[in-house]
Formats: structure tokens, sequence, C-alpha cells
């Protein structure tokens, strides 16, 4: 268990959380977004997903270097991550159920 | 701030800068050639100024007079592109590209629509695809252009937040304390006075680095991962192949209607798909084949796309049917909702496609306060672990981006030099030697520090050998094309001074550099 521990709660982890988590949970946000944009038409959706992409990888990858340890890293972006990918997963069943 | 918040920002700054630091060197010194891509082009042909000297009084731009011409060159394409001329050049590209063979570009005479031999020189193509795509292969070199950019906008802004005393280092310089006080001091106020234009540049490199990249994200989220409805939702349509074939509606007439559908826009490129060119029946006649006669494809389109001169967001396209003229899609961003405009002002903001000339250099400098930035960001992180100038990493900022510079600056030289030989275009020769001289002369460079100990004395023989080949380029200029300064004018005269003007900084840039580490002052 310790074993387990001191691999989530190192440097080495939290680098990879604020990496490859966040890119990651950025392609999940940028999906929500250009899903869920509600302003204007598609093209604006995907402009707005486009230029929030950025903004979200930099955000999150500051939000997880701030962590206390690696672990805490991974929560913050599992805490982003999973929400996204449940609205990603009732938009495409919603949608596909409107086609 | 929490002084944990502020050690780890801090920490997250010195590691993002040091990972990337020297590709982003390299991205960044590269980009101020790219910058001056079409100016340097113009300049390093003497052929293109010569078509201004031409007889011809000149005339707007006549696209049936284009066709007609590329017809009776045998430049015979369904689709390709034609660049106007535009205020630099004077002459018009005709370009067919087909996926795994030579492009065939044609370069015209903008007044007598007169074919004229291509430049045998491709050095601005050679720094602007370092700047782009690393000469990797594509599309990885661009990812990793736009990766570098992203790494780029990370270390500022961990640096604009640990930087918290900005107002005192604005101006604060203690050239005569330590090393490392003035590499400190150097790298604040670098970053400070750039920052504006660093932001950008790094936001803007990141977008149209990683563009490609998160297309196929988008095109997910909108059309159910089809890129190709989602690049024509957002760039219009493309030719629908009929086989059906009908004369071509009036291109000049089209030409004319642009100012009503593209007002206050200066056409760059045309794009055209689906034309064709068909002999009359019986080909055995001398006069048959003569009266070649233009028709397109029913499906055929014709796409004309430009910058419009008053706004940010500037990129404006009009796309007519070739056979019946009708409009069938305008591609505008002035009007539309705040990220459309954004994203159309990416491209302007990158590459100064607005504003003048002035503004041009003013990017220049910035680009180059980067690059101080990024070298003195190395060396403190050096400095500060106690490494000298033999860790690998020293070496390594010295040889690489000192080298590059010196390489950009030799190959400069040798493209003029090359003149001397007289190579023809469809040899080679001329760009080859180019890339010899740049990948060699570069490779030698990063070599240089491991036989050169002293990295000072090593860096005042980089900043003499840059300023040398600079001074060599002008020579060589006037030598074998008969363009010294002074004599010359327009373009040629703008990049000439452009030239001599970074040849000075290098030389005081030299006379600034200390030959030693300084003792540190009690």
């Amino acid at each position: 268990m310790s074993l387990i521990n001191r691999i989530f709660e190192n440097n080495i982890s939290k680098n990879i959380a604020a990496t490859l988590g966040a890119f990651i949970t950025t392609i999940s946000l940028t999906v929500c977004i250009t899903l869920l944009w509600p302003f204007g038409d598609v093209v604006e959706q995907i402009f707005a997903g486009a230029t929030f992409f950025f903004v979200f990888w930099a955000s999150l990858f500051y939000w997880a270097i701030l962590a206390e340890n690696g672990a805490w890293a991974w929560i913050r972006m599992l805490i982003i991550l999973l929400p996204a990918l449940a609205v990603i997963t009732i938009s495409f069943l919603l949608k596909s159920q409107t086609q | 701030m929490e002084q944990h918040t502020h050690k780890r920002l801090y920490s997250a700054h010195a590691w993002v800068g040091i990972i990337s630091g020297i590709l982003l060197f390299i991205v960044t010194f590269s980009g101020i050639p790219a910058l001056f891509d079409h100016e340097i082009e113009y300049w390093q042909y003497p052929g293109y100024s010569e078509q201004h000297r031409s007889e011809v009084k000149q005339q707007p731009f006549n696209l049936e007079r284009t066709l007609q011409a590329s017809k009776d060159l045998g430049f015979q394409h369904d689709n390709f592109f034609i660049q106007p001329a535009n205020e630099i050049n004077n002459h018009v590209i005709l370009a067919h590209f087909e996926k795994g063979k030579e492009p065939d570009i044609r370069y015209l005479n903008a007044s007598s629509y007169q074919q004229f031999n291509a430049s045998p020189s491709e050095l601005n193509h050679l720094l602007a695809h370092l700047h782009t795509d690393l000469h990797l292969p594509n599309p990885w070199g661009r990812y990793l252009v736009g990766l570098s950019g992203m790494a780029m906008l990370l270390a500022i802004i961990a640096g604009i937040f640990i930087h918290i005393k900005w107002r005192k280092e604005f101006v604060m310089l203690r050239p005569k304390r330590s090393w490392r006080l003035l590499l400190t001091d150097q790298h604040k106020l670098l970053g400070l006075w750039s920052l504006p234009f660093t932001f950008i540049l790094a936001f803007t490199g990141t977008i149209l680095g990683l563009l490609g990249l998160i297309s196929p994200i988008l095109a997910l989220a909108a059309f159910n991962g089809d890129v190709e409805k989602a690049t024509v939702a957002v760039l219009g349509p493309t030719a629908e192949v009929t086989g059906e074939y009908s004369p071509v509606y009036p291109l000049n007439k089209l030409s004319e209607r642009l100012t009503i559908d593209l007002p206050d826009t200066s056409v760059e490129f045309i794009q055209v798909s689906g034309l064709n060119i068909i002999a009359q029946e019986d080909t055995n006649t001398v006069s048959a084949k003569e009266e070649k006669e233009l028709v397109t494809d029913i499906g055929g389109i014709i796409k004309f796309s430009g910058y419009h001169n008053n706004k940010l967001s500037n990129l404006e396209t009009v796309t007519y049917s070739l056979s019946t003229g009708e409009r069938i899609h305008q591609g505008s961003f002035i009007g539309k909702g705040a990220f459309q405009r954004i994203f159309a002002a990416v491209t302007p903001l990158h590459y100064v496609l607005f504003g003048n000339t002035w503004l041009k250099v003013f990017y220049a400098l910035s680009a180059l306060a980067a690059c101080g930035l990024i070298l003195t960001g190395n060396m403190l992180w050096l400095h500060r672990r106690g490494h000298g100038a033999q860790h690998w990493l020293s070496k390594s900022t010295l040889g690489i981006c000192g080298g590059l510079v010196v390489a950009t600056s030799i190959t400069f030289a040798a493209s003029q030099i090359s003149y001397a030989f007289k190579f023809s275009t469809e040899s080679g020769l001329h760009h080859l030697s180019e890339e010899v001289v740049f990948w060699s002369s570069w490779g030698l460079m990063i070599l240089a520090p491991y036989f050169i100990k002293d990295s000072f004395k090593l860096s005042h023989y980089f900043l003499r050998l840059t300023s040398l080949g600079l001074i060599f380029t002008l020579i060589a200029d006037g030598l074998f094309n008969q363009r010294w300064i002074g004599i010359t004018q327009g373009w040629v005269l703008n990049i000439q001074m452009g030239i001599l003007f970074s040849a000075l900084l290098f030389i005081y840039l030299d006379w600034k550099l200390p030959n030693s580490i300084k003792p540190k002052s009690k």
C-alpha cells in the first residue's frame, strides 16, 4: 500500500498529471464546450472549443503543478475529467436519439 | 501569494524553460526571417526586382490574361493556385501541387504576362520551414513547434506570477554587480518589456502549431468526427467533379464583382478547381492545336482569398461557380461571433498581416528580446546550480543557439556568393549550396564548444562571425548582382538596411559582452 501511495504522491506522478492528465482533461473539456456552447452557429462552437483548448490546458497544468503532491494533482484532474466525460456521454446519447 | 505556491510556480517556470529552451530558441530566432519571408524572397533573387524595371506600364491584375498565358505555357492542371502581384512583388505565380510529385510553379511578369525564370535561391523557404516545421516530416514538426509555443506560454504565465516586484524590475539593471545579478536583471528586463508581444506570439504560435492536432477533436464534437464536413463548414465548399463540361463564365467579370463582394480587400490567392483545357476536335492542324478552349467541369469553382485592409480578423474569401459565375460561398469573419473573430486574428497577429513594415520591425525586435530571454534563462539556471561552461546544457545552448545565428548569417552570404557561379534554377545547385552551407555550418558550431572550452571567447567568435557573414552578404550582393547600398531602392534597399543594422547590432553585442565573469563586488 505504501508503495502505491509513494508512486502516486511523488513529483513524477505530479508532473505526469500536469502534462498527460491535464491534456486528456483538456480534450474532454474542449469536446464539452464544443457540444454545449450556447451562442452562435456550429462554426462558432468549433472556434469556441479551439480557443478554450489552450486556456484549459494552461490552467489545468498549473492547477496540477500547484497541488500538494501527485495524488492530489490526479484528484484535481479527475474532479474535472469525470463530470466532463459524463456530459459528453449524455450529449452523444441524446444526439443519437434525436437523429 | 503563499510561499510554497511561489516556490512551485518558480520551479515550474525554471523547468519548463530549461526543457523547452533550446527548441524554443530555434523556433523564435527562425521566426525573425520567417516574418520577412516575402521581403527576403524578393531580395534574394535579382530577377524579381527586375520585373519592376519592365518597360511595360503596370496594369491591374487581369485574370483572363493570366489563364490565357498559363494555357500558352502548357500549364494544364485541373486544380491550381494563382498569386497575383502585391505591394512587394510585380509578378504572378501559378502553382499546382500534387501529393508525391514535384510542384509545378511558374512565374509571370505582372505587366507583360511573360514567363521568367524562377528563383534559384530558396533561402527564405529554408529559414521559414525551420520556423514552421523544423524541417521535420509533416505534421510532426508542426506539432513540435506548437508544443514549444505552449511551453513558452506556460513559462510566461508562471513568470508573470513569480515576478511580483515588476514595477521595480522594469528599469533595474545592475551591470557592475555580479554576473548572476546581471543575468537576472537582463532576464527580467527583456521579459517585462517584451511581455505583450511574446505572449501574443506564443499564444498564436501554439494555435497555429497545434490546430491540426485539435481539429479532429473539434470535428468529433461538432460533426461526429467528419473532418471534411468541418473543413467545408469553416472554409467553404470544394469542387465536385461531375465529368460534364461547359464554357467558363467570363473571369474578368468575376474580378470586377470582387469590388462589391470583397470590398477593401487585397486578393492574395485565387484557387481554381475543375478548370480544363480542351483542344478542338480536329487536332491535326497547327491552328486547331493553338485554338484550345478553356472549359470547366460544371462543378468547378474559383475561390478568391484576401486580407481586409481595415480589420484585424481580416481573412476574407468568396467562391464562385466557374460555369455560371454564381456566388456559392462567402467567408468573412467580420460581424461574426467573438471566437470566430479571435481565431481569424491568429494568423494576422502572428505574421503581422496588418499594420505596416515598422510594426514588423517591432515584432522582430521583440522576437530578438525573446531569444535573449531564453538564453539568459538557461544561463541563470546553470549558474544558480553552480554548473560551468563544461556542463552539457551550457555547451548545447551555446552550440545550438549561437550556432543557428552564425549559420543563418553565413547562409545569407553563401546565397549571394552562389550567384557568382550562375547556377541555373533547374539544376537546383544554388539551393543545394544554401542547404549544405546552412546545415554544415550549424553542425560545426554545435561541435565548437567541445573544442573551444572558453565559452566567453567562443561567444565573441560567434558574434564576430555573424556580423562578418552579414557584411559579406552585402558585399557579395554588390559584387555579383551590382546591387550596392545607395544605388538600390524599394524593398531591396529595405532588406539591405535590415542586414546592415543586424551586422551593427552583433558588433555592438560583441563589444559589450565581457571576456570573463567578473568577481563579485563587495
